[in-house]
């Protein structure tokens, strides 16, 4: 039984190295643009502190590394040495007299180097000699692009007009646990995680769909490397420009399927030869963070740009004609009126929390109020009444004003001593939830309590003898 | 209870680079090359460097020399010029570069091939003014959930001139009310009015002892943001020259005389003011005091 | 001799806790349903009586809140 609200858990770039082994990590930099990724998306001090050891070839002394910040900025600094230790882009060494230092991984520093003043791996994604025929605007490209993305969020929430999505998508979708078959039934239906998806902003989708997909990519007979090598390479690519597939790889090449699919890529044919990234696919790497979809919904005015208008009476104007979008809203709103071009709803306490029990957070819905907003909102901040965020906020508490948790209940202790060493044992292997010492109870959780239980007979039976 | 709305930083440099010293730095070598060459490597790195930090920063370079300014990028003159990719640099920062250089060598042989060389004061201050002009534009292009964080970075190695003092006066001012800050890089010399006007803005002024080790200083002095500077250890300020020059013969002055109408400034006296045309009364000054002795003998 | 009871804990503001006290004590639930009163916070409850439990209070916090938003009739 879990009471416990759970959010979706979607790691930024640098959670998802850590996850990643130190072999595979060193064979990641060794290609400059997944170096860039990485350095674009650490904090500003480590990247200065990187700048600086950059055109050093040799390991740097760590107290006078330690002198470069002010005192006050102590602490910050060893984040960055563990950050920096733990994405392997430095290490600890020990220099002549007994110094120790830190020394800048060398792959890393090489493509780093290489990547700002050329002279490093080469990149391999490289525009054909040709120039395409028929080559495609900035503005298909777009179109192109969110079509096919708004085509896999249609499948999930289920409105059936469109074309179905391929048998990949599909046991992705159910890989990353956004949709599950229903034993018993043929159809597939959203999930919790499903619904805290749907309301997050494209690039974060796209960043957490694709870390799903690498999941599964060595069970596809893919190479992890190659693939995130590519994925990085396809981030700092030109928008609008053509690339040649023909230096790429079979596996590649099914990637670049993958990709095209979900709509990362342009392609025209299958065996063209050549392929467009798409704007889904620039700047992949801030994911979860904001991200240039966010400049293309304010410079290109297709139907992802803001639209939604909130009212303090708790009204909801959404401005648009997909069905998609009207989906979205309805998630947490009352719908009232339906217009060709606008939708009017209403926020209520049954509206928001019906969205709740259907695993959404509050946060989730404000800031997809926010990121939504229509941009004549943007002129008056607050973006979003206030009130309304307080509001939705104060709903959600009001159904954590419980906190249930299963457990085994501890008490009547014969001595201070006996409860002491149970306590103790217990909050060692960690399943204990409550004690009080005052009247030697103590809770502990119900997968504990085996444990726990067989703890407390041999030690009762030890101190009996 | 209410969060911050989050607003997307986009941070703009604009690298305003005084090109009129690259005749001097032209003919020192440095480590087999010539100095001037190594000065704009570092400066090409740096402003990559920039842009490297972050997807959504901006830059921009604009070079002068005593004739003209000129913005080196993002160039003016189309995008269509192809550039050569050197192995494994990322293509914008090769564009940046093939830009930079190929503007720089224009406005650099063009100053050469002129032998006129009557006018030796570089126009520092238009091009500062061209910086903020454009700061301004981006400013007002950029979308909505975006927030520009611009500042201008200075690399100069000639005198002040003082033919200029209102220009600068003018952008410093400017600068800080639009929340720009100034950063300046001296080689060389000394500038009394750019310091003035980093300490306006917010900015760092930084007097480079030698030219070799430009990249390191730049990289370190004037890559952090403004708001990142106070964590990490700075050369100290300096202190700052706050005297004002002449508007009639663009000399520093300590004492001078000023108009009580437009608060300009002279060195000399004068009966009418240059700038405003108003007339000084030469004959007031003695009846004055006899007035003031008669109010207070009343009171 | 150690006493061992297994149940749910339940966490909560002061409030609220009394709130559970009184519906333990008028047998609102059918029955007692508090094993423990813990402390000020946490209360140790049977683990059967926890779905009717949550039903009751999400109808009480029904009743006590009232429609925010003015809906025309039509």
């Amino acid at each position: 039984m879990s009471v416990q609200q759970r959010t979706l858990d979607c790691k930024d770039l640098h959670e998802y190295l850590k996850t990643l082994s130190a072999t595979v990590l060193d064979r990641l930099y060794n290609h400059p643009a997944t170096c860039l990724a990485v350095f674009r998306e650490l904090p500003e001090l480590s990247r200065l502190y990187i700048m600086r050891i950059l055109f050093v070839d040799q390991a740097v002394p760590k107290a006078i590394m330690g002198s470069w910040v002010s005192p006050n900025s102590a602490k910050e600094l060893e984040d960055i040495v563990k950050l920096l230790t733990e994405l392997r882009l430095w290490q600890e060494v020990e220099m002549q007299g007994g110094l120790k230092g830190w020394l800048l991984n060398p792959t890393f520093r090489r493509n780093l180097k290489g990547a700002l003043l050329g002279g490093g791996n080469e990149w391999s994604m490289k525009p054909p000699t040709d120039a395409d025929p028929k080559a495609r605007g900035i503005a298909i490209l777009d179109e192109y692009a969110m079509g096919r993305w708004e085509c896999v969020l249609h499948f999930m929430v289920g409105s059936h007009q469109h074309e179905v999505i391929s048998s990949d998508a599909l046991q992705i979708l159910q890989h990353a646990g956004l949709m599950k078959k229903e034993p018993g039934e043929n159809q597939l239906t959203i999930t919790r995680d499903g619904f805290q998806f749907l309301l997050m902003d494209t690039s974060a989708q796209v960043w957490y769909f694709l870390l799903q997909y690498l999941d599964t990519a060595t069970a596809r007979g893919l190479d992890l490397i190659d693939c995130l090598g590519f994925l990085f390479q396809l981030s700092f690519s030109t928008l609008g420009q053509d690339y040649s597939t023909d230096s790429m790889s079979d596996g590649l090449q099914k990637f670049l399927q993958h990709l095209r699919e979900f709509g990362l890529v342009y392609q025209r044919k299958r065996k063209d030869g050549r392929f467009y990234p798409t704007r889904l696919a620039l700047d992949i790497a801030s994911g979860p963070k904001k991200s240039m979809l966010n400049t293309m919904a304010a410079t290109s005015l297709n139907q992802s740009s803001g639209y939604i208008v909130v009212e303090t009476n708790y009204r909801v104007y959404a401005y648009t004609d997909s069905s998609l979008q009207v989906a979205l809203i309805a998630l947490f709103c009352e719908l009232m009126y339906r217009f060709p071009n606008l939708v009017v709803g209403i926020i209520t306490r049954e509206s928001v929390r019906q969205a709740l029990r259907s695993g959404i957070t509050a946060d989730q819905i404000v800031s997809f109020l926010r990121q939504h907003a229509h941009p004549e909102c943007y002129k008056e901040p607050p973006v979003l009444p206030s009130t309304i965020a307080d509001q939705i906020k104060l709903w959600a508490i009001e159904r954590d004003r419980f906190v249930y948790k299963e457990g085994v209940l501890y008490n009547q202790f014969d001595s201070q001593a006996d409860f002491e060493i149970l306590k103790n044992y217990a909050q060692e292997r960690g399943v204990l939830v409550w004690h009080t010492t005052h009247g030697r109870k103590m809770v502990v959780t119900k997968e504990g309590h085996e444990e726990v239980r067989k703890f407390w007979k041999r030690h009762s039976r030890n101190g009996s003898m | 209870m209410e969060d911050k709305e989050e607003r997307i930083e986009t941070s703009l440099v604009a690298i305003v680079i005084d090109a009129t010293p690259a005749k001097k730095f032209a003919s020192q070598p440095l480590d087999g090359s010539s100095m001037m060459n190594r000065i704009f490597d570092s400066l090409i790195a740096f402003g990559n460097a920039h842009l490297m930090q972050a997807s959504h920063n901006k830059l921009a370079i604009i070079a002068c020399n005593s004739k003209s300014t000129k913005f080196l990028y993002p160039s003016m003159d189309g995008n269509s010029r192809s550039y050569q990719n050197r192995p494994g640099q990322y293509d914008m920062f090769a564009k940046v570069d093939s830009d930079v250089r190929h503007g720089l060598g224009e406005l650099i042989l063009n100053d050469l091939t002129d032998n006129d060389s009557t006018k030796s004061d570089s126009l520092l201050g238009g091009a500062m003014a061209r910086a903020l002009c454009y700061i301004h534009r981006v400013q007002r292009e950029l979308s909505l959930s975006h927030q520009l964080k611009p500042r201008v970075l200075v690399v100069s190695g000639s005198c002040d001139s003082a033919l200029q003092y209102m220009t600068f006066m003018n952008v410093f001012f400017t600068a800080q009310k639009e929340n720009v800050v100034i950063d300046c890089c001296m080689m060389d010399t000394d500038s009394g009015l750019l310091q003035q006007g980093c300490d306006i803005t917010g900015g760092q002024y930084l007097h480079i002892p030698s030219v070799a080790g430009l990249l390191e200083y730049l990289l370190w002095v004037f890559l952090p943001s403004p708001s990142c500077r106070s964590k990490i250890v700075l050369p100290p300020p300096t202190k700052v020259d706050y005297r004002a020059a002449c508007f009639c013969h663009h000399k520093l002055v300590d004492i001078g005389w000023v108009c009580s109408v437009c608060l300009s400034i002279f060195c000399k006296f004068s009966i009418m003011c240059t700038t405003c045309n108003t007339e000084f009364k030469l004959n007031r000054p003695a009846i004055v005091p006899a007035k003031s002795k008669k109010r207070a003998r009343i009171e | 001799m150690v006493n061992v009871t297994k149940g749910i804990l339940v966490e909560c503001d002061a409030a609220m806790k009394q709130l559970l006290l009184h519906l333990d004590e008028t047998h609102a639930l059918g029955n007692k349903f508090i094993v423990q009163d813990l402390d000020e916070t946490h209360l140790f409850i049977a683990p059967e009586y926890l779905e009717v439990l949550q039903t009751r209070i999400d109808d009480l916090m029904d009743r006590i809140s009232f429609p925010l938003a003015e809906r025309e009739t039509d």
